[in-house]
């Protein structure tokens, strides 16, 4: 054993600095594997026969033409699965009603894109061929899309056995509304709607299962946010044992919440390759995704709120309903629980009241989507605290700073029983009325008018829950975990259980390891997304990657760098050591060993600290103590044509505060991509149900997603007030542009139309629409 | 869908009614129609191409004739299922004398599902009536020279 002198060249620390992906080589040289990339010998291609219709009854499915297609391996129907679990619910409420989710549909199909039978063959075209051969006799029946139809005692049931259409109600309430409504000076109400979105992924869902005889065990390849938690159900699902399931997540190419689900393709496509004793694959079309993928949102909801003269905001009285569509998949009765949670905002008053109704629907199942219940919420919240301030006349973000919950008053209990732990409103708000210049701005928009120019400047100021979150409020399990290997040649490997579908966390956990263990960013390779590899974890939602899983990566760090310096300690021969800088280092004799060195010898083993056991890999659970809370103001420029209704936006400053930042790069992106998204919502995208349950927006000519030439320049700063709950003092930003966007892109417009009378206007922001309400009674 | 729409063919409306319910002439005139075939009096059994925009595909269904008054009006109902989804429909045709000719209206609703449902519904109004215009040129077409 020698020690050398040489000081080691790694200082720089990478945290907080814009550091570019390790990802990105791979993802633009078109070199990383998706599940679509996978080919394995034999392998067979599935197609799947979906419903047509929004109801109907299936009479009889004749497969034989399908069968006696050359190539064709296997055909299955509903009866042929009926054995298999059903689709999982993840969720309990008092009183919830939960139907059977077959993974094939037994006698009924309950919406346009509901499975009816899968065809196993040779050829991915022979598949597809053979699927439109499959006759099924349809006896139609009268479906809903609308949910507040739905509701109506005269509306058809989607689900008969279940009598109506209310899957579940949920009430929560703080403090004396009832009083606060009484006492008030002034009342403001307004029906809000967060229509029906389609997340959109750029890769849709794909599964390969390979079924080994032999050792009667299976891999599944699925593109999937929660790799974990699909082996556990799918498991269930198959009626096998956990550990005879091995769940693969390749890349991933965005989910948006899409794929924090099981759907019902990972139980049917593993059981079809049991069944025919041949690995399958199933890649999903765009068609497929946009009609049998979950959609987010779909809210309809009646927001009323009462404050004294002098602004003062005494009390919320809401009623929430929510359209799940046919079924329940993972999270869907969750999501709008997440809302109510959400409805005081940043602000200080405590009496709320909230009755909301999930809503069964002919329709694919809403589920978590960008957000998740908190864009629906904070929407609604910033419009009605907008109409507020038209009513009062008072400026919106005056408003706001009176009514927000004061820096001295944390920890704060809401009204609906979250602990914001920290906070500091008004910063955020003061940066980006400063940043956007918002008295000169006024005064630009009173000369506008005066013109005749309908310009309108809109603020959001919002709040999030997220890093999701204490186990005790999460569904399955809110930990998250992490293993730090330090190999014998130094180099550092970490097994994640988070399952990033995009973020980038190869990169800012290689920036935390690099600055903890004083290695390069290339000596550290992140693994995530194996469960035959990684040790359990939750998963990627809800902003909680870095925020749980960063967490727990770093308690793991801690204990590996105690461990590094009890071996330094060794070989160095004195007590007195410090890991920093990848070299553990005595003060008093002035000699160090490398990381290098170091883990040599503890592979080696030929002498061991005392009380040590050799190598060094540490596995850490981490639980977070409590939700972070990350805050934020956007303010959002415009001008509307009064010819066109086009709206054209001047300006979009948003102030995000998610805590500390690893990597301001990866967070811009996050920003602008969350930006992107609710833009989408407040100007674009709607998924569109006819009447008969049609989805007349089933491809992307239908569906607007926004195109790059279609977004505003994003001016994207931050304050940085450190959570208290995790030792990166890190919150999460993943939705936070989506939650605070769509509203100050309304208000914004809506004070536009404010000379015109207009006081609400329902997302998307069309330019038909305000087109519309430009010229309403024109004619 | 409402569809609605009137044309006017040069022969009297006892022509025009026979000409209306022959499927031979009926083969002719609809745009796409592979075959169609007579199963019971008042039922026929059609096959049919339609393509839509980027759509096509092969369309099989049943056409029912009923509640014949002629030659002044009748009520046909089309069920048709193919790879692209299906059309269900009906409704009312009326014949009327105008000058020489007869002035056909039609006024019935129909439903598209399926994959013609999800990505050519901007389309389905538009290509619904070009082709009963077609439809209607042929008929006037044949009517003028038989």
């Amino acid at each position: 054993m020698s020690t050398i002198s040489v000081p080691s060249t790694k200082t720089e620390k990478l945290v907080g600095k814009r550091v570019r992906r390790k990802e990105d080589p791979r993802l633009l040289t078109g070199t990383a594997t998706y599940v679509e990339d996978l080919k394995l010998p034999d392998l067979h291609h599935a197609a799947i026969v979906r419903s047509p219709h929004g109801a109907a009854r299936i009479n009889r499915i004749d497969t034989s033409a399908a069968k006696a297609l050359p190539g064709v391996v296997a055909v299955f129907t509903g009866a042929d699965v009926r054995d298999i679990g059903g689709v999982p619910c993840g969720v309990t409420l008092p009183g919830l009603k939960v139907p059977k989710h077959h993974v094939l549909a037994q006698n009924r199909v309950y919406y346009v894109g509901h499975a009816v039978a899968v065809v196993v063959a040779t050829d991915r075209y022979i598949a597809r061929d053979a699927a439109d051969l499959i006759e099924v006799d349809y006896d139609p029946t009268p479906a809903v899309t609308d949910p507040e139809k739905a509701m109506a005692e005269s509306s058809p049931v989607v689900h008969p056995d279940f009598g109506s259409n209310i899957a579940f109600v949920y009430e929560q309430a703080g403090g004396d509304v009832d009083t606060a409504f009484a006492e008030a000076d002034v009342v403001v109400k307004q029906r809000i709607t967060s229509q029906r979105l389609i997340p959109t992924a750029l890769e849709t869902r794909g599964v390969v299962a390979q079924w080994h005889k032999g050792e009667r065990h299976i891999t599944l390849w699925s593109s999937t946010q929660i790799p974990h938690l699909m082996r556990s159900l799918v498991a269930g699902m198959l009626g096998i044992a956990e550990n005879d399931l091995r769940v693969i997540t390749p890349e991933v190419g965005g989910g948006f919440g899409s794929k924090l689900n099981v759907y019902a393709e990972e139980a049917l496509i593993a059981w079809v390759a049991m069944n025919i004793g041949k690995p399958v694959k199933w890649i999903e079309s765009r068609r497929e995704n946009y009609m049998c993928t979950i959609h987010g949102r779909g809210h309809v909801d009646y927001y009323e709120l009462a404050a004294k003269r002098d602004g003062t905001i005494t009390g919320m009285r809401v009623k929430l309903i929510q359209d799940l569509g046919a079924y329940h998949q993972l999270l869907t009765p969750l999501i709008p629980v997440l809302s109510v949670l959400m409805l005081p905002g940043l602000y200080r008053f405590r009496n709320v009241k909230a009755e909301l109704v999930g809503v069964f629907t002919n329709a694919v199942p809403t589920d978590a989507y960008r957000g998740a219940g908190r864009p629906e919420a904070t929407h609604a919240i910033e419009r009605i605290v907008d109409m507020l301030a038209a009513e009062l006349k008072m400026d919106p973000l005056e408003l706001r700073l009176k009514n927000f919950i004061k820096n001295e008053e944390f920890p704060f209990s809401t009204a609906t029983g979250l602990l914001y732990d920290s906070g500091n409103y008004s910063a955020p708000v003061f940066k980006a009325a400063e940043i956007v210049g918002y008295k000169k701005l006024r005064e630009e928009q009173k000369a506008a008018r005066a013109e005749g120019r309908l310009m309108g400047i809109g603020v959001s100021t919002y709040g999030e829950v997220c890093a999701m979150g204490p186990s005790a409020a999460m569904p399955a399990g809110g930990w998250e975990s992490a293993t730090v290997r330090v190999e014998p040649s130094g180099k550092v490997t970490v097994l994640t259980g988070t399952s990033p579908h995009g973020q980038g966390e190869e990169t800012t956990f290689a920036q935390i390891v690099a600055d903890e263990l004083g290695v390069s960013l290339d000596d550290v390779r992140i693994v995530h997304g194996d469960t035959a590899v990684v040790q359990y974890g939750i998963g990627t939602f809800g902003s909680r990657n870095t925020a749980v899983g960063g967490a727990a990566l770093y308690e793991a760090l801690q204990e590996v760098k105690a461990k590094l310096t009890r071996f330094g300690a060794m070989m160095l021969q004195t007590d007195d050591v410090l890991y920093e800088n990848g070299c553990c280092h005595s003060p008093s004799n002035g000699k160090q060993v490398t990381l290098q060195q170091i883990s040599g010898q503890a592979y080696l083993a030929t002498k061991l600290p005392p009380q040590t056991e050799p190598g060094i890999s540490v596995t850490k659970f981490w639980e977070p103590p409590n939700f972070t809370f990350p805050f934020g103001a956007h303010i959002c420029v415009t001008e509307v044509d009064r010819d066109t209704g086009h709206i054209d936006i001047k300006r979009y400053v948003c102030v995000d505060d998610c805590g500390k930042l690893i990597n301001p790069l990866l967070v811009a992106g996050q920003v602008h991509g969350g930006v992107a998204q609710g833009l989408g919502q407040a100007l674009w995208e709607q998924a569109v149900y006819d009447d008969s349950g049609q989805l007349i927006t089933g491809e992307l000519t239908d569906y607007a997603v926004p195109k790059a030439t279609m977004m505003p320049w994003i001016e994207s700063e931050h304050t940085e007030t450190p959570s208290p709950v995790n030792p990166l003092g890190v919150k999460g930003v993943g939705e936070a542009g989506t939650i605070g966007c769509s509203p100050a892109m309304v208000n914004s417009v809506v004070d536009a139309l404010s000379p015109l009378g207009v006081k609400h206007i329902d997302m998307p922001l069309t330019s038909e629409k305000i087109w519309k309400l430009i010229h309403a009674g024109v004619n | 869908m409402t569809v609605e729409g009137s044309h006017t063919i040069a022969v009297p409306p006892e022509r025009a009614y026979q000409l209306l319910l022959d499927p031979k002439i009926l083969a002719q005139c609809m745009p796409g129609c592979d075959e169609l075939v007579t199963t019971a009096p008042g039922e026929y059994q059609m096959k049919m191409k339609v393509t839509l925009a980027s759509l096509a595909g092969l369309f099989s269904g049943k056409v029912r004739i009923s509640d014949e008054n002629p030659p002044d009006s009748y009520r046909m109902v089309v069920d048709g299922t193919g790879k692209i989804g299906f059309v269900r429909g009906e409704g009312l045709i009326q014949l009327s004398l105008a000058g020489t000719g007869t002035l056909i209206t039609y006024k019935g609703q129909a439903q598209v599902g399926g994959t013609i449902a999800a990505v050519g519904s901007r389309l389905v109004d538009t290509t619904s009536r070009m082709m009963i215009r077609k439809f209607f040129d042929r008929l006037a077409d044949l009517a003028a020279k038989t």
